[in-house]
């Protein structure tokens, strides 16, 4: 390609105004000149945006001293060209700037003798259309759902057995090695980081194919599209249609969501964004949805993790509905207006740095945030605060974690899972959601009876994590026609496999604590877990971007609506008699 | 050596951060989503022995200051004073690009475009006339890019390197 003009680059160019106007600027600019406090603008261009009325220049100007000479010069302007023109002047120097480019476009664009509709206008017409949109938006996230609750799990499995097999027998055997088997150390390893940090890898395969399935999303430009129809949605319903972009952004992490509502032009719409962007389901909120619908709902668990996701966006309409016609009530609407990318075919590269980037972050935190949070969970799990036990020999429920997280429990009774348990699960899941996870299976892996384990070589669990490996390959080929109802394989009939030691003890708490509902009180948990606080990332996010009122009337806004849509779902589903 | 600053602007979706990576070897999140780049980032480009810190400022149509990323991009460029911005235009919709390039001009920061996208508005049969277009805004450098083809990231390279390298800006240093 040619490159064109290497030279001049410094020779000052300027849109020309009118003579009048142009007048006018030379003698604010030599104003402004003069002031040695606005010496840090260029004297021409500030002179330009003070005749457009910029306001935070124009304080600026006020608070200056010696201002008072280029305010005079600016008024006395400003009615002259008022007097010539009979016209807002930001109006008329828009409109010559708008000349000027269309002078040059003139000059230097040829356009196609016939205008030829692209791909992508076609593609429009069908994707964003008035009725068919919603819809499609609705089929493909629930496609998306269904890849990562069916296709993912063989590999979820996969990754369960070696961490729970070959990797802790060898962290074991290694142990012993050195002499530590049977004490605290072991207890550390095996019951506080593999448990805990190991129960969240678990998902890693789940979280990789939806972060896969977003990549591809983003990249060929369809969420910009999902955006667009869900955004025409929420014009209509009063509220603000450039929201609902950063809130698609909260689908892979609510943090650079928050950030994304800075696309929004006033201060309101941003503050009234940013309390919805929580109750988008981020992808850390997946792996417990995941872990409890296998548990309780094998047979639906896409749907209900669907289910989940759209309770999200609903709830998300409806706060916003809500506050925009109270808190946040404006006279003016903003029109809407989006532009919308073209498409693209999603590169490989793309894809994979998408997709490696969120793995690679989630894995990351897991490293760090989660591992912490294991240990101190841990330590609590491991003092005993009640019975006879001693340190990291103590029954569960007389340790010191117990203690503390029975205190929160009550509250969370009427919502069907007022255990020590699952209030614990939640209290630590304020950190961040993948601890809701971790905090669930060092519970509940602890209560698992202990296994003999067999001793093992190195080559044997080498070889099984291979041969596990194509096994879950196989199934996942397999799963992928069942997404769209295509049977190949006949495996509907597929004998239902005995829930392991984890998945038992959590069923039989859930079933505990909700008096016999435990699908019920499962799914009032996961609700809550949908709608309260994030993280504690989304939490300095919110602070940073809207102030420390907004970050507490966000959170204690989240708590108080999550506890009550729980409650909604645990007793008003006991008296529809359902579960 | 002095410490050079270039500043990527345009309007959102042009392509800025893929740029951006190509001129700093970074890899920023790349989206094909207007607003992905909400605060500036910062990279560094080495060329021909030379530094220069590159920032890529958020997406905007215009450098007014309605919403806070225009709020963003236009203090940079008017108070942090950049030694050059790097205009970053989609060819296939140059009469709404322009728009900035206008209002860039008014600052008096000297400006080099980066006609971006050029192998869609070629696919579309727009013919824009590079050397023209050049001419008309007083000989500034106008670049044809293709950059998620990595078409012309040289080229830009090399006029930035130029523009550093001009006797008057070496006598400045």
């Amino acid at each position: 390609m040619t490159v064109i003009g290497t030279a001049a680059l410094n020779a000052p160019i300027y849109v020309r105004y009118q003579p009048d106007i142009e007048d006018e600027l030379t003698r604010l600019s030599t104003a402004i000149g003069q002031t040695p406090l606005l010496q840090r603008y260029h004297p021409r261009w500030l002179a330009i945006q003070l005749l457009e009325g910029d306001s935070g220049l124009l304080t600026e100007v006020q608070n200056a001293p010696n201002g008072a000479p280029v305010l005079q010069v600016l008024n006395d302007s400003q009615a002259r060209l008022r007097a010539i023109y009979n016209e807002d002047i930001d109006v008329i120097l828009t409109d010559q700037r708008y000349r000027f480019v269309n002078t040059l476009v003139r000059r230097v664009l040829t356009r196609p003798a016939t205008q030829r509709e692209t791909l992508s206008d076609r593609v429009d017409k069908i994707v964003t259309h008035r009725l068919l949109g919603i819809p499609i938006f609705l089929a493909l996230m629930w496609l998306v759902f269904k890849l990562t609750t069916d296709v993912a799990t063989p590999y979820l499995e996969w990754v369960e057995e070696a961490i729970g097999g070959p990797l802790t027998n060898q962290l074991v055997a290694l142990l012993t090695l050195i002499g530590l088997d049977g004490t605290w150390v072991e207890s550390l390893v095996v019951d506080g980081i593999i448990a805990g940090v190991g129960g969240v890898l678990v998902f890693v395969p789940v979280l990789m194919t939806l972060y896969l399935a977003l990549a591809i999303l983003e990249d060929s430009g369809y969420m910009a599209r999902a955006a667009f129809v869900m955004d025409r949605l929420m014009h209509i319903l009063g509220l603000h249609g450039k929201s609902f972009l950063p809130m698609i952004v909260g689908f892979g992490c609510n943090v650079p969501a928050i950030y994304a509502t800075r696309t929004l032009e006033t201060e309101k719409d941003r503050i009234l964004t940013g309390l919805l962007v929580p109750f988008m389901s981020c992808s850390a909120r997946l792996p417990v949805y995941v872990l409890l619908a296998t548990i309780f709902f094998p047979a639906y668990s896409g749907l209900v993790v669907f289910g989940l996701y759209m309770l999200g966006i609903v709830a998300a309409i409806g706060l916003g509905f809500a506050l925009k016609h109270t808190l946040f009530k404006t006279k003016d609407r903003v029109p809407f207006i989006m532009e919308l990318p073209p498409y693209h075919l999603p590169t490989l590269r793309g894809i994979w740095t998408h997709m490696w980037e969120r793995t690679a972050s989630f894995i990351r935190r897991a490293g760090t945030v989660i591992m912490a949070t294991s240990i101190l969970i841990w330590l609590l799990m491991a003092i005993p605060t009640r019975g006879d036990g001693a340190f990291a020999d103590t029954e569960l429920d007389d340790s010191a974690f117990a203690t503390v997280a029975g205190v929160v429990a009550p509250v969370f009774a009427p919502l069907g899972f007022g255990s020590w348990e699952a209030s614990g699960a939640l209290v630590t899941g304020f950190i961040a959601k993948e601890v809701v996870v971790s905090t669930m299976s060092q519970i509940y892996g602890v209560a698992e009876e202990e296994e003999a384990a067999e001793p093992t070589t190195l080559v044997d669990d080498l070889g099984q994590v291979v041969t596990s490996f194509a096994g879950a390959t196989i199934d996942t080929l397999r799963a992928i026609p069942l997404i769209i109802g295509i049977d190949l394989m006949g495996t509907e009939a597929e004998d239902e496999a005995e829930p392991a030691g984890l998945m038992r003890a959590a069923q039989s708490n859930f079933e505990v604590s909700s008096g016999g509902h435990g699908a019920l009180a499962a799914l009032a948990f996961m609700v809550f877990v949908l709608l309260y606080t994030p993280c504690v990332a989304v939490i300095a996010a919110a602070r940073q971007e809207f102030g420390n009122r907004w970050m507490w009337f966000s959170v204690v806004g989240q708590l108080v609506i999550a506890w009550i849509a729980a409650l909604v779902v645990f007793q008003g589903g006991r008296l529809l008699g359902w579960g | 050596m002095r410490n050079w600053t270039i500043a990527l602007a345009g309007n959102p979706n042009v392509g800025k951060s893929t740029i951006f990576n190509g001129l700093t070897g970074s890899r920023q999140h790349v989206g094909n989503w207007p607003g992905k780049t909400v605060e500036k980032k910062t990279g560094i480009l080495k060329c021909a022995g030379q530094e220069l810190t590159i920032v890529d400022l958020p997406g905007t149509y215009s450098l007014s200051a309605y919403s806070l990323e225009e709020q963003i991009a236009r203090d940079f460029i008017v108070l942090e004073r950049p030694q050059a911005v790097v205009n970053v235009i989609d060819a296939t919709n140059l009469e709404r690009n322009l728009y900035l390039t206008a209002q860039i001009l008014e600052t008096g920061i000297p400006l080099i475009i980066a006609l971006n996208m050029c192998d869609l508005a070629d696919a579309r049969g727009i013919i824009i006339d590079v050397a023209h277009l050049s001419q008309l805004l007083d000989g500034i450098a106008v670049i044809p890019m293709a950059a998620s083809h990595n078409h012309g990231l040289e080229e830009l390279k090399q006029a930035l390197v130029a523009y550093v390298l001009q006797p008057s800006q070496q006598q400045a240093a």
